[in-house]
């Protein structure tokens, strides 16, 4: 148990605190977008940013703006957004601190969806050949795998209670996922096989503008199916029982909840590849941030808070002044990692389980 | 006078129980029985008899296998999820731990029927809020987080959430069960005054007979047979709750419907005396294992009176005195007489 602090008298809404926090974050939001459009591999200087900005001429650094750097911020931005609510919906959903797209295999499950979709049918789908329909192909694919999974484990965790346990049936079942994917690469010819690659690799920065379009529209889909269950989620927080005797359809909702999750998580893994501990560890930053387990706060809460540690990994993978380009997955990895050990050690009932 | 207690819930051959695939669990056979408004219930009964399975019917959070259960004159099943939740509110065994969640917060929940779909708490909700707070005597813990309070303060913020729901029956699954006795008196006594003042209906189980005989308006006490509804007082009469227990273990006393604990019997003793000291004595010679008897034995114990501040202890070969009850004992213990 953490010491009893001194009582400091709140009143049941703090807007005020609640308001502030909100413009704190949005400013650096904005900062943080900016400073992605103004630091890359190559050094432009800001004045040169700004006038490329207001000038119609199409030089280098111009196209540099906005054919590179302006998609792969507004990627990134969507990036934090959607895996960001998709872990705090998991996590509410599951009643589960641990739980996030990555760690549960919902990122795998959108990969088998892809190898299907690029593997067992046509090379020709490739993220590269493809514009169009195509792209929708993958994202469909990839938010049915992200929803299969989502269904298995909402079926282990309404069986197992133990939180770990759930985890590593989670770890498992993206084992196994990945073995099934490699076993279709095994029988799969060369060029299927490359553009499978190509795509794991996948990265922030490859998108081109029709695929940026369907993240857009997907994104925005998931992010309205998660404000429409705001109310849900805060009473799923009492868990299945209460959440019926207050009045909510828990079969009803939990669709919605998993449809949203799978939309927001899938849609990012078809384009971007797996990206971990964004999902499991921005949550948990907006609650110690923000106080609250109130959906209405934590959602818009998480929306900023995610987009604003993927607009700085992005921009710390990048490392500004050198030609070198760090993997984003292993810069979100390291912030990631130390919020979700903090939660672990935190909490004293975890301790019994090692 | 029949109309003065409406039955609000009221159930004819009620059967419950689990089903798993095509099986069906009957756990209790068809059951019968009636809530009045402001009526307090409590469900008695043994370990795994059903007393939950029967409160998490009556909240419409297992279907009922058989029967008809009505509330408000209307079958459970024509109420939608959140129709049902303005009508009857629930609270479990089980401690919820949400970090982050103020006492204020798991109240707003309970207006869950009544805001839009945001969940936006106006005026008309905080002030249902703050008064279910303030009736459950949580007003100094309102910002307190659930998880640094104790099992007494949670489970009257319980009370709070299912109060802010505002629905006229309140189904409560062992409400007292891990609390100390001071926080299980004010649960309980809370209960009562929402019974009287807010004419709720509550129906609560409980292991605890003693507060279900005096507190409860009603008893249900459920048995393989069935279920039995009477005032405690008239099941008292009845001589129901002798059948609850094994009689050779526990013994029934149908004068202030306490229990005790029936050791094998290792002698009879007459006790002499009267007043508080008297009655103290016997219940220790009791637990000791010996019978308190009126005459037939030749061993007697005089409790003190004003002529003597001293235990005495007779038997027809000896005489003791004892400053305490504790050394009385003791030495019957060691003596271990046979009368």
């Amino acid at each position: 148990m953490s010491p009893k602090k001194q009582q400091v008298f709140t009143p049941p809404h703090s807007p005020n605190r609640s308001r502030m926090v909100f413009s704190g974050l949005v400013l650096m939001l904005i900062l943080f977008f900016i400073l992605d459009l103004f630091l890359g591999s190559v050094s432009i200087k800001p004045g040169e940013i700004i006038k490329a900005i207001f000038n119609n001429s199409d030089d280098t650094t111009k196209i540099i703006l906005t054919q590179f750097r302006l998609p792969k911020a507004v990627t990134a931005l969507l990036v934090g957004i959607a895996l960001s609510i998709s872990g705090l919906q998991m996590q509410t959903l599951f009643r589960n601190p641990m739980a996030g797209p990555y760690v549960l295999g919902l990122s795998s499950g959108a990969s088998l969806g892809v190898a299907f979709v690029i593997l067992g049918f046509s090379a020709d789908l490739s993220p590269e050949s493809i514009k169009g329909f195509g792209n929708w192909a993958i994202a469909a694919a990839s938010w049915t795998g992200a929803g299969l999974v989502m269904l298995l484990i909402m079926m282990i965790s309404s069986r197992v209670k133990n939180i770990m346990t759930v985890l590593i049936l989670g770890i498992m079942l993206s084992s196994a996922i990945s073995a099934i994917v490699s076993i279709m690469q095994y029988f799969s010819n060369e060029t299927m096989l490359k553009a499978y690659i190509i795509w794991t690799m996948g990265s922030l920065g490859n998108l081109t503008a029709s695929q940026l379009n369907v993240m857009l529209l997907s994104v925005l889909i998931g992010v309205i199916l998660s404000l429409i269950s705001v109310k849900m989620l805060n009473a799923l927080l009492l868990g299945e029982d209460y959440a019926k005797s207050i009045g909510l359809d828990v079969r009803r909702s939990r669709y919605v909840i998993i449809a949203g999750t799978s939309i927001l998580a899938g849609t990012i893994t078809a384009f971007c590849g797996p990206i971990g501990f964004i999902g499991i560890a921005v949550p948990h930053l907006a609650r110690i941030i923000f106080r609250t387990s109130d959906h209405k706060v934590l959602i818009p809460g998480t929306i900023l808070a995610g987009a604003i540690i993927m607009l700085a990994s992005d921009i710390i993978s990048q490392m500004p002044g050198s030609d070198n380009i760090l993997p984003v997955n292993s810069v979100t990895a390291l912030i990631g990692i130390p919020v979700v050990v903090w939660v672990i050690l935190r909490d004293q009932k975890y301790r019994d389980i090692f | 006078m029949g109309n003065r207690i409406k039955n609000i819930l009221s159930f004819k051959g009620l059967e419950i129980g689990f089903t798993s695939g095509k099986l069906r669990h009957i756990l209790l056979p068809s059951l019968n029985g009636s809530a009045g408004k402001g009526e307090l219930i409590a469900v008695i009964g043994k370990n795994g008899i059903g007393k939950s399975t029967l409160l998490r019917t009556f909240a419409g959070l297992q279907a009922l296998l058989a029967g008809e259960l009505t509330i408000e004159g209307k079958s459970i099943a024509e109420y939608s999820r959140i129709q049902l939740s303005a009508k009857i509110g629930y609270i479990s065994t089980e401690i919820i731990k949400i970090s982050n969640m103020k006492v204020y917060d798991l109240v707003s929940l309970g207006r869950f029927p009544h805001t839009n779909w945001l969940g936006r708490i106006d005026t008309v909700d905080h002030n249902m809020i703050m008064e279910a707070i303030s009736k459950t005597g949580m007003s100094e813990f309102m910002n307190r987080p659930i998880t640094e309070l104790s099992d007494g303060e949670r489970q009257r913020a319980m009370v709070a959430m299912v109060l802010a729901q505002d629905a006229g029956i309140m189904v409560m699954d062992e409400p007292t069960a891990f609390l100390d006795i001071s926080s299980k008196f004010e649960i309980i006594q809370l209960m009562h005054e929402l019974t009287r003042s807010r004419e709720k209906t509550i129906i609560f189980s409980t292991h605890d007979l003693t507060t279900a005989v005096s507190q409860a308006d009603k008893i249900w006490l459920l048995k393989e047979q069935g279920l039995i509804e009477g005032a405690p007082e008239d099941l008292m009469l009845e001589g129901v709750f002798k059948t609850l227990f094994d009689d050779r273990k526990v013994q029934f006393n149908s004068n202030d419907g306490s229990f005790t604990i029936r050791n094998d019997e290792k002698g009879k003793i007459v006790v002499i005396g009267k007043g508080v000291k008297k009655y103290w004595t016997e219940k220790a010679l009791l637990r000791a294992g010996y019978a308190v008897v009126d005459s037939e034995s030749t061993v007697k114990v005089e409790v003190p009176s004003p002529v003597n501040s001293n235990w005495k202890y007779k038997t027809p070969a000896m005489c003791q005195e004892f400053d305490s009850i504790y050394e009385l004992v003791n030495c019957i213990r060691d003596n271990n007489f046979i009368s």
